[in-house]
């Protein structure tokens, strides 16, 4: 029973109100959103007159007696409804109300219900409304907004002056001081939408209700009837107005659309939204962006707007609710035209900026160094007076230095860079920024738009080894500590990502190219230009490497070193990478990230401290190498053959062998086949040696057996090289004298030969045949100049256990001691074997069989007395003694 | 069906999501985990400190199959995943009682 029905006059308000709705929904939603507001507004005030109008309950009730209004409150009540906004409404009565209410009730909204669209009523009494508003602030707050629509009109600016006695004059300062509390607890629940990925526009920190709260909080101050009166009443500048008004008109905007989208109020800005809203709002592709990247772009760049004047509105009332920064005693300025007032730092007269546009940059200098926030008339004279800051400042060698030490000022928590990127002042000086500001990144990775970002970077990098060092090691602000230089570091971390500025290609080598003449233009140092294009250039290396590449094998961390070469430099770079995934968001950095990141530096810096690997003079040597072996490929296939060998030759054997040996050895390599091992005997030119080279597929035990079966046959070895290739392909390189009847030697060779083949397929048991031989030398004691030793390092590499044994030389030696080697599962991966007459250094880097270092104390006990075992007359007197020396012996 | 639980070495994940894809698996669950087998934790030297590192970093993929296709999934990640060295991880097969697909609510292998 709808009063239409009855009254049957034509088309019922509610016919009506569906009808423009859609109308208007269809024509206004591109233009105005403003407009658009106020004109949804208008038809629902029309809805409700309407409805007032023909309503049957209405005439019945007593409006003498018992007079009622309908207020509207909330954003309906400031003419702000959104397309999908809840309707807030009252019903006011004078006295008490009548049970006829809910008849009209019924009659005025189940209609707006019917239609979808959400209403929330309360029905009161003036003195209820009062009595609850001045108890519960919860519900004093939509009457701020509070607006007549229809009925007895006295009967709201009765309630306004009530309101007005029984808690706005009492309770002023306690209303603003909830309001800003609850702000911040909204804040803290939905977060700083000017940098989200999925912001909250209208709860999220620069969403719309922080707008809302400055309309509030004037509106209780000042009396303020609608949002023009900001500025009226001298809040907000006129430009800040403009500026806050187009904010919000594009916010509103958007709003609209993702109701009209969702086809619900939802403020909350998903995924899988943001590809649509882009394209109706009209965004388009341009230079290589997508739409929905520029979408967020300016969205953050308006909430960030809206964030900043709600900021500032608060800062210039001093309820900011935060720390109020006032310092303890009164800190002063010696700069000439800044002034401290109130515990801020501000310009004495604008003219002085005028005529020395230095102070610009002296006044952020001043700030980083007395930890003193600017005033709000400062920041506004800054952005006015931009224009200043022209190229010939931008070079200036005094204003590149107060960047600079506003760059290095460790202050992680009192971040005045922030601040110079929200007056504009950080784009004017370095041009290249204004492009990455609000550069958004769609993806659900990156959670901050570049600009902010960056600043991120930096100021998480400063952090480390303070109390705000969030990494969780103290690791970072340890290496921190101990940078030389700095400033390198920080301006690499502030420019790492400028290259995004710019759509195409790839942007750490793009973002290298403008550092480097960013910097050089300002009159930076080459050496220090050279490193940050460096860091810049390189940034996401560990990251990458230690994310996609088997961090466990050495050639991972040997390629890594050889990039970059530097320990200091490899610092910069671990620190940089470690600030830029903290900024970046939880996905880029987590627990798990981290230890593989860490992993990963602590093993490149190993090889670049420790070894001769990663040098520059070792990186020019290969590619020269590299050129060379290459060039004697005779075909694509063979081209083809040898770069695939020089993949997989071990760092050592790249660096220690000639290209002339390499090519030879890559021949022997060619006829290994299916045999079981190839080798080549050369004498050398100048002494009666032979060079042994045996080439076979890489087993445990492999080099002991060769070792054994030239024991065995006699052969005397001198030094021994071990290589492994990478694709389990051995490479022994013996030294040994020649044999000791010349006439017959090819017949010596074939017969080791014989052995050797005999032995790897296990044809042969050469303990056995050993353990015969051997017994006589052993117990013929040799005479002892100097002891033995054993030394066991896990320090030096992080990939293999090095032993090195110095001893004295006897029949059968290397045999013995890699066998030892073997017996207790170790698996010889590099060895250097040199025998300077009977003294033996021998030097191996082991594995055990799964490939892991040997790093428990009774292991290495273990294999220290197995060895120990072999040499022979190594009394316990000298053990023990030496067991000592080589604990404390780390190279 | 069955579930395939792979723990594997991240640098590994885009071979065998690759190879997985071309074996017609229709999607996965990757979780980045940590944890140690017989593989251990091991140390590291920076300056003389040890860092101990306990639980090693692997990644866990999660996949439902029909019982037909066990095999050959469990064959294709051990290809892809296999550097020959410890710590190349481990596979699991778990029975799958039902499964159900939230938007439409078929069930079986249809859903998978």
């Amino acid at each position: 029973m709808t009063f239409a029905n009855i009254r049957n006059q034509g088309i019922s308000p509610s016919e009506i109100l569906q009808q423009e709705r859609a109308r208007l929904a269809e024509r206004d939603m591109s233009g105005d959103s403003l407009k658009f507001l106020s004109a949804n507004t208008r038809l629902l005030d029309d809805y409700f007159r309407r409805s007032f109008e023909i309503s049957l309950t209405g005439p019945v009730m007593d409006l003498v007696k018992n007079p009622y209004a309908i207020i509207a409150l909330g954003g309906y009540g400031r003419k702000e409804q959104c397309l999908a906004s809840d309707v807030d409404l009252l019903f006011l009565f004078r006295g008490e109300i009548p049970a006829s209410a809910d008849d009209l009730i019924r009659e005025v909204i189940y209609p707006l219900w019917d239609m979808g669209i959400e209403v929330g009523h309360a029905t009161r009494s003036v003195a209820e409304c009062v009595t609850m508003a001045a108890k519960d602030f919860d519900l004093f707050t939509p009457l701020l907004d509070a607006r007549f629509i229809c009925g007895i009109s006295p009967l709201f600016s009765g309630l306004m002056d009530q309101l007005e006695n029984a808690v706005i004059s009492k309770n002023a300062d306690c209303y603003i001081n909830w309001l800003v509390k609850r702000n911040q607890a909204r804040h803290q629940r939905f977060g700083d939408s000017a940098n989200l990925l999925e912001p909250n526009i209208k709860e999220g920190r620069g969403g719309l209700r922080d707008y809302h709260t400055m309309l509030w909080i004037a509106g209780i101050r000042s009396d303020i009837r609608q949002r023009r009166d900001l500025e009226y009443y001298g809040y907000l500048s006129h430009d800040e107005y403009r500026e806050l008004i187009r904010a919000l008109k594009f916010v509103w905007r958007v709003r609209n659309h993702l109701h009209r989208l969702t086809g619900r109020k939802c403020d909350q800005l998903y995924f899988e939204y943001q590809v649509k809203l882009a394209e109706v709002l009209n965004f388009e592709k341009t230079k290589g962006w997508e739409p929905v990247e520029l979408f967020l772009g300016v969205l953050h760049d308006k909430m960030e707007c809206i964030k900043q004047q709600h900021l500032m509105f608060l800062y210039e009332l001093g309820i900011s609710g935060m720390r109020q920064g006032r310092p303890r005693a009164a800190k002063q300025t010696r700069v000439k035209g800044l002034v401290i007032k109130k515990g801020k730092l501000g310009f004495a007269a604008s003219r002085y900026i005028l005529s020395d546009p230095k102070l610009l940059i002296a006044i952020f200098e001043e700030s980083a160094v007395l930890k003193i926030p600017l005033n709000v008339t400062a920041r506004r004279l800054i952005k006015d007076l931009l224009y200043l800051v022209d190229k010939k400042y931008r070079r200036s060698g005094a204003v590149m230095k107060s960047f600079e030490r506003i760059l290095v000022a460790s202050s992680p928590e009192f971040n005045v860079l922030s601040v110079m990127l929200n007056t504009g002042l950080l784009a004017q000086l370095i041009p290249g920024f204004k492009g990455i500001i609000n550069r958004i990144q769609f993806d659900s990775y990156h959670i901050f738009p570049v600009g902010r970002h960056s600043l991120g970077t930096v100021r998480i990098i400063k952090s480390f080894g303070t109390d705000e060092d969030a990494s969780g090691y103290p690791f970072c602000g340890d290496l921190y500590k101990k940078l030389r230089n700095r400033k390198i570091l920080l301006w690499a971390a502030l420019l790492h990502d400028i290259g995004k500025g710019i759509p195409e290609g790839g942007h750490s080598l793009r973002g290298a190219a403008m550092v480097h003449d960013l910097l050089t233009a300002r009159g930076q140092a080459i050496a220090d230009v050279k490193r940050t294009c460096f860091l810049v250039k390189e940034h996401l290396l560990l990251m990458k490497t230690a994310t996609r590449r088997d961090i466990q094998d050495e050639e991972t961390a040997i390629s890594c070193a050889r990039i970059i070469k530097d320990a200091e430099l490899l610092k910069m770079l671990y620190l940089l990478s470690v600030a830029d995934a903290m900024s970046t968001g939880p996905k880029a950095w987590n627990d798990w990230t981290a230890t593989l990141l860490r992993d990963l530096f602590v093993k490149v810096l190993n090889i670049i401290e420790n070894g001769e690997l990663a040098t520059s003079e070792a990186v020019e040597i290969l590619t020269v190498k590299k050129k060379l072996l290459l060039g004697a490929a005779r075909s694509p296939a063979a081209l083809k053959e040898y770069e695939f060998l020089f993949q997989v030759m071990s760092p050592r054997y790249q660096l220690t062998i000639d290209v002339e040996d390499m090519m030879d050895h890559v021949r022997l390599y060619q006829k290994l086949k299916d045999t079981d091992f190839v080798w080549s005997i050369v004498p050398a030119v100048d002494s009666n040696t032979r060079r042994v080279i045996i080439c076979a597929r890489d087993r445990p035990g492999l080099f002991s057996r060769i070792a054994g079966v030239f024991t065995l046959n006699s052969i005397d070895i001198l030094a021994a090289q071990v290589f492994t290739w990478r694709n389990n392909v051995a490479l022994d390189i013996f030294e040994v004298k020649a044999p000791v009847d010349p006439i017959f030697e090819d017949r010596k060779w074939a017969r080791t030969g014989q052995d050797l083949r005999a032995v790897l397929t296990g044809r042969l048991d050469l303990a056995a045949l050993l353990a015969d031989r051997l017994f006589i030398s052993r117990s013929a004691k040799p005479v002892f100049s100097r002891p033995c030793k054993i030394v066991v390092d896990n320090e030096i590499s992080s990939f293999y256990t090095v032993i090195e044994v110095h001893a004295h030389d006897f029949q059968g030696f290397l045999y013995q001691i890699t066998d030892a080697l073997l017996l207790c599962n170790l698996d010889v991966r590099i060895a250097k074997i040199a025998t300077q007459v009977d003294q033996v250094v021998d030097v191996f880097y082991v594995r055990d069989f799964d490939g892991r270092k040997v790093d428990g104390s009774d292991r290495i006990e273990a294999i220290k007395s197995e060895i120990l075992q072999v040499l022979p007359g190594y009394s316990e007197e000298e053990k023990s003694h030496e067991e000592d020396r080589s604990d404390n012996q780390t190279v | 069906m069955k579930k395939i639980e792979a723990i594997i070495k991240p640098f590994k994940l885009d071979d065998v999501k690759e190879t997985l894809n071309e074996a017609g698996v229709q999607g996965m669950t990757i979780s980045e985990v940590k944890g140690y087998g017989r593989q251990k934790g091991h140390k590291e030297i920076y300056r003389g400190a040890e860092y101990v590192v306990d639980f090693i970093p692997k990644i866990k993929i999660e996949v439902i199959v029909v019982d037909e296709m066990v095999e050959p999934v469990i064959e294709k990640i051990r290809d892809a995943a296999n550097t020959g060295k410890l710590g190349d991880g481990k596979i699991f097969v778990l029975p799958v009682e039902q499964v159900i697909r939230v938007r439409t609510g078929e069930t079986g292998p249809d859903a998978i």
